[in-house]
């Protein structure tokens, strides 16, 4: 197996690689086996300063980069990345420990058609023009905010910073961006891509801790807007240092997504579409669906097969090709997984299936889950309204339209959630009334770009995925044109 | 011993201590890593009722464990 991984990175500073300021460096692991993978630099504050002064410079020529040469950029990223998906998507699996038919079928290819989206949007971005009245007019321009400071989560590495750095270059932005100290290598591979591409400084990139680099980006008063996706927790912060300096945040945080079946849900689609969303990542996805509302009439057939498929999932390396779910991110996930699995037992949920550790078959040094499916959940229960992040499922069983759509709203949270019915009325009742920005019918899971997405309530701030998240990156000018020479008279 | 100031992520470099903040509903550690400031301000956020209360009971874990 070829490992495509440097045994040591350097930050990406104004178009050069560049070793940290303090010399400070941290490990990134194989979470499937405990191996080292390589060594990255924790970055201080002077590497940050250095990042966002480089992207200042920058921006004075990137700003006037005009959308066709924008474009154009965006599309060479993009082919670049399908250039070297085997690459990225091994990287990837090595370092977060999802599985290679993951990485490879979806990570990679949605993040490079995020670069194509975006290049797509941004020459269609038009301004307006209207007649106030016969002697004035007024033109309203978009302009892009400066430089902007993006912190991105572990779960998705790769993806998040296409979901990041394309909206913000189309816009016209330089970035500073942050990917997680667990998962820096994607970031690191894709910004050797970039570097092929875009002129210096407009994308820089600082590899750290949060409680290092992570927070001299959020104390450094050269960001125009802050990006985070990560939890509520920590979206409060960054919400608060971007409050603190009066500059825009947007935020993709944590989620308790409501994934609904009713009795016509189409079946096999539906069992699927279970797994789709608590077992697709390991379960370590914002929206993943966690609590699982099943109609009374179908509850134990529902029961029977699902407990039946999470038994056949294939839980093992996650770089061989027939392994359906790979590893926890890291001991300490793990070990919150399994802490909620025995609250669930202590509020009195009982383990259908699963609830422990893998350590056979070759799994000893990983972080490797059981599928769980916990029954006897009331909505109530803390297993049933905090965030676990793994592939640990509540069922919960309803009655009629009502009941669930109080039982799915009685959350902080609203990020995703789904509704299974051929009832296309039911399906557009129940969507609209569930308090959430993302309803799936008939399907879980699927991000692409080109559907926005966001969270209400807990779930933050802000759309992605969509040409709408262009508005978070520009300012809008207004030029209000007097096209008469006479005196309005008041003076 | 553990204070207010300690921060989260060496707290959970050094100890093995995530059952007892589960346990007592407050999570160090997600999707963006360990919870990249102090251990009094994760709890100021969690709106730990007696924050002092949550820490001595920490440290008499830990205690515990060795």
């Amino acid at each position: 197996m070829e490992k495509y991984i440097d045994s040591s990175y350097q930050l990406f500073i104004d178009g050069k690689w560049v070793n940290g300021k303090e010399g400070k460096t941290f490990n990134s692991y194989n979470p499937a086996n405990g191996e080292l993978l390589a060594t990255c630099v924790d970055a201080g504050k002077e590497d940050v300063d250095l990042a966002v002064k480089a992207a200042w410079k920058a921006f004075d020529s990137w700003k006037n980069v005009s959308p066709q040469e924008r474009a154009r950029m965006l599309l060479k990223i993009a082919d670049l990345i399908d250039e070297n998906t085997e690459k990225l998507a091994m990287v990837e699996t090595l370092d977060n420990g999802k599985p290679i038919r993951e990485t490879r079928n979806i990570d990679v290819p949605l993040s490079a058609d995020h670069f194509r989206y975006f290049a797509s949007a941004i020459r269609t971005e038009e301004g307006h023009a209207t007649m106030i009245d016969k002697d004035t007019l007024s033109i309203i321009l978009r302009e892009p905010i400066g430089v902007v400071g993006q912190i991105i989560p572990w779960n998705f590495p790769l993806l998040m910073a296409a979901w990041k750095l394309a909206p913000a270059l189309a816009a016209g932005c330089c970035v500073v961006l942050k990917p997680s100290s667990e998962t820096s290598l994607s970031a690191l591979e894709l910004f050797k891509l970039l570097s092929e591409v875009l002129p210096p400084g407009v994308v820089n990139l600082i590899t750290g801790k949060g409680s290092g680099a992570g927070n001299y980006m959020l104390e450094h008063e050269g960001f125009r807007k802050l990006a985070f996706t990560g939890s509520t927790e920590v979206g409060y912060t960054i919400a608060d240092a971007a409050a603190k300096k009066l500059i825009p945040a947007t935020l993709e945080l944590g989620g308790k997504s409501a994934n609904i079946y009713f009795p016509d849900a189409p079946w096999d689609k539906a069992i699927e579409g279970l797994q789709m969303g608590i077992l697709f990542n390991q379960g370590q996805v914002c929206c993943a669906g966690s609590r699982v509302f099943i109609h009374e009439d179908i509850y134990d057939r529902f029961l029977e097969e699902a407990v039946k498929a999470f038994e056949n999932i294939k839980v093992g390396l996650p770089w061989e090709e027939d392994t359906i779910m790979g590893s926890q991110i890291n001991n300490t996930q793990l070990k919150k997984i399994l802490s909620y699995v025995e609250v669930g037992k202590e509020e009195g949920a009982r383990v259908a299936t699963g609830g422990y550790q893998i350590k056979d078959n070759g799994l000893e040094k990983g972080n490797f889950m059981k599928p769980t499916i916990l029954v006897d959940v009331k909505n109530s229960m803390r297993v049933a309204q905090e965030e676990i992040f793994g592939p640990v499922v509540c069922f919960i069983k309803f009655r009629d339209e009502e009941e669930v759509i109080k039982m799915a709203n009685d959350s902080e949270y609203g990020l995703g959630g789904a509704v299974w019915t051929k009832d296309i009325n039911r399906a557009f009742r129940v969507a609209r009334a569930i308090e959430t920005g993302r309803m799936w019918v008939n399907n879980y899971n699927n991000l692409p770009a080109h559907a926005p997405f966001g969270g209400y309530k807990k779930s933050g701030i802000g759309r992605e995925t969509h040409k709408v998240i262009l508005e978070h990156y520009t300012q809008m000018k207004n030029i209000y044109i007097s096209l008469t020479e006479e005196k309005f008279g008041l003076y | 011993m553990i204070t207010k100031d300690t921060l989260v992520e060496d707290i959970l470099r050094q100890y093995d201590v995530m059952a007892y903040f589960i346990k007592n509903g407050v999570s160090p550690f997600s999707c963006a890593g360990a919870y990249p400031e102090s251990l009094g301000r994760l709890l100021e956020i969690k709106k730990v009722k007696d924050a002092d209360a949550f820490i001595q009971g920490l440290n008499k874990y830990i205690v515990g464990q060795h």
